[in-house]
């Protein structure tokens, strides 16, 4: 068990960024996502006892993390937060990025489950496996949720290109 | 598509990360630890003052052992039967238990040694409280100790101070005392080293009197008495007499000794303060020269 939680503790010490990235990328804003990064080590230790497979320590705290932001998402009203910096760097006189926000948007449009995959598979670099791990479904529903996911963003953003065209 | 996600994947990787979050990190990994330390800490002290306390009251055999406690020729002696302690950084709690061994008046042993109990369990309870509040109102400093000492031991008279040091930024100092008459085997008390009541104005005029003696010899104490020329003394603060059961103990030398706790009678940096009745002062009121010589 010590074994355990010096790992544990290791692990969030090294990978400390991605943690942060993985909340801020539900709660959008850096003071949430530290507050979800603390409750989510601390639920972590109190719950030390949960992790059956020591090299499974990824997964199981991501599932954490995730857990822990959807339910600080579904305790808030589901707004859209651009802060300070994102507005001023997308602010009018810098031609190209639309492109980018319309890129955003459309991630931040699809639905929590398949956004989930998208993060976890491409940006965290996760295998479907954990992905599945992580979320608690088994890899099909993972595999079919991907497809999908990659279905609606190329949809919108072709909508939005083609709208842009016009 | 994959160029896309790759834009995607881009942004995501380039969300900034806050200053703070080293440091909200260090804090959760470190609070959950300190918290559970603290915890095991307690736990375990807990168990043994349980363990032990249920054993005194409730098992004769236990009760029986002090007796047993291997000593040549059945000397009445005094020992520490058992220490409780707290240590963290913050924290600090070093009780020890006084017992009584070997007397043959057994409930007075068992009645002694169950009050020096008592009185620690209530010491670790109350430390215990109020260390709980202060945690929860984000922490302080906080110290306990508590012991005895032997005054005197000789073939007549067993005479024990106990000693609570309460550290809360300064500390106070209470001190109690119990002496007993190994021949009789009985607890000896204040009033009943005496014909009367007439030994509490007797002893206080003496004590005020030592007061000012010491106050005009030596500026560097104080006592609360007031004396023409003497310093002011707070109102409300000032001695008056000695309460009918002060703490006393009777020393090696056969004389009275009279003890006052930190801030009773004098100002803090003064401590403990005892004075010693000359036996000539007290001895027609005396029941008899039997203790006191």
């Amino acid at each position: 068990m010590k074994q355990i939680e010096n790992s544990l503790i290791r692990y969030i010490t090294e990978n400390k960024e991605n943690i942060y990235r993985l909340a801020y990328s539900y709660v959008k804003n850096s003071e949430d996502a530290l507050d979800i990064v603390q409750d989510s080590i601390h639920r972590a230790i109190s719950s030390i006892q949960t992790i059956k497979n020591p090299k499974a320590i990824k997964s199981w705290f991501y599932r954490i993390v995730v857990n822990t932001s959807l339910d600080f998402l579904r305790k808030q009203k589901k707004v859209y937060i651009v802060d300070q910096e994102t507005l001023e760097s997308y602010s009018p006189g810098i031609n190209d990025v639309y492109n980018n926000i319309d890129l955003e948007r459309a991630l931040d449009d699809l639905p929590i489950k398949y956004r989930s995959v998208v993060v976890l598979r491409y940006f965290e670099d996760l295998k479907i496996e954990e992905v599945a791990d992580v979320l608690d479904e088994n890899v099909n529903t993972i595999k079919t949720r991907l497809y999908q996911a990659l279905r609606l963003l190329r949809v919108k953003m072709n909508a939005e290109s083609v709208e842009e065209v016009k | 598509m994959d160029k896309k996600l790759e834009q995607l994947k881009k942004q995501y990787m380039d969300i900034p990360i806050p200053n703070e979050l080293d440091f909200v990190v260090k804090k959760a990994l470190n609070q959950r630890k300190r918290r559970k330390r603290l915890l095991k800490c307690l736990a375990g002290t807990g168990a043994a003052a349980i363990v032990f306390v249920i054993g005194i009251n409730s098992s004769p055999t236990i009760a029986n052992a002090f007796s047993k406690v291997p000593v040549v020729a059945n000397i009445v002696k005094v020992f520490t039967f058992r220490e409780f302690k707290i240590e963290d950084k913050n924290y600090h709690a070093d009780l020890k238990v006084p017992a009584v061994a070997n007397l043959e008046n057994k409930s007075l042993e068992n009645g002694l040694n169950q009050k020096y109990l008592e009185e620690n369990k209530k010491l670790y309870a109350d430390f215990k409280a109020q260390m709980d509040s202060l945690e929860k109102n984000g922490g302080g400093h906080l110290g306990i100790d508590s012991g005895y000492q032997v005054k005197t031991n000789n073939e007549k008279i067993l005479s024990i101070s106990r000693y609570v040091v309460n550290t809360v930024g300064s500390s106070s100092t209470t001190l109690k005392f119990d002496t007993i008459d190994k021949q009789k085997q009985i607890l000896i008390t204040l009033p009943s080293l005496f014909k009367d009541d007439s030994y509490i104005a007797v002893i206080s005029n003496y004590i005020k009197e030592q007061m000012i003696r010491q106050m005009k010899a030596d500026p560097g104490k104080v006592y609360w008495v007031s004396y023409p020329g003497g310093p002011e003394v707070i109102p409300g603060m000032e001695f008056k007499s000695i309460a009918k059961n002060q703490n006393f103990y009777i020393n090696k030398d056969g004389k009275l000794v009279i003890s006052f706790n930190k801030y009773d009678v004098a100002p803090g940096y003064m401590g403990t303060v005892e004075f010693t009745i000359p036996t000539d002062v007290i001895s027609n009121i005396l029941v008899s020269n039997e203790y006191i010589k």
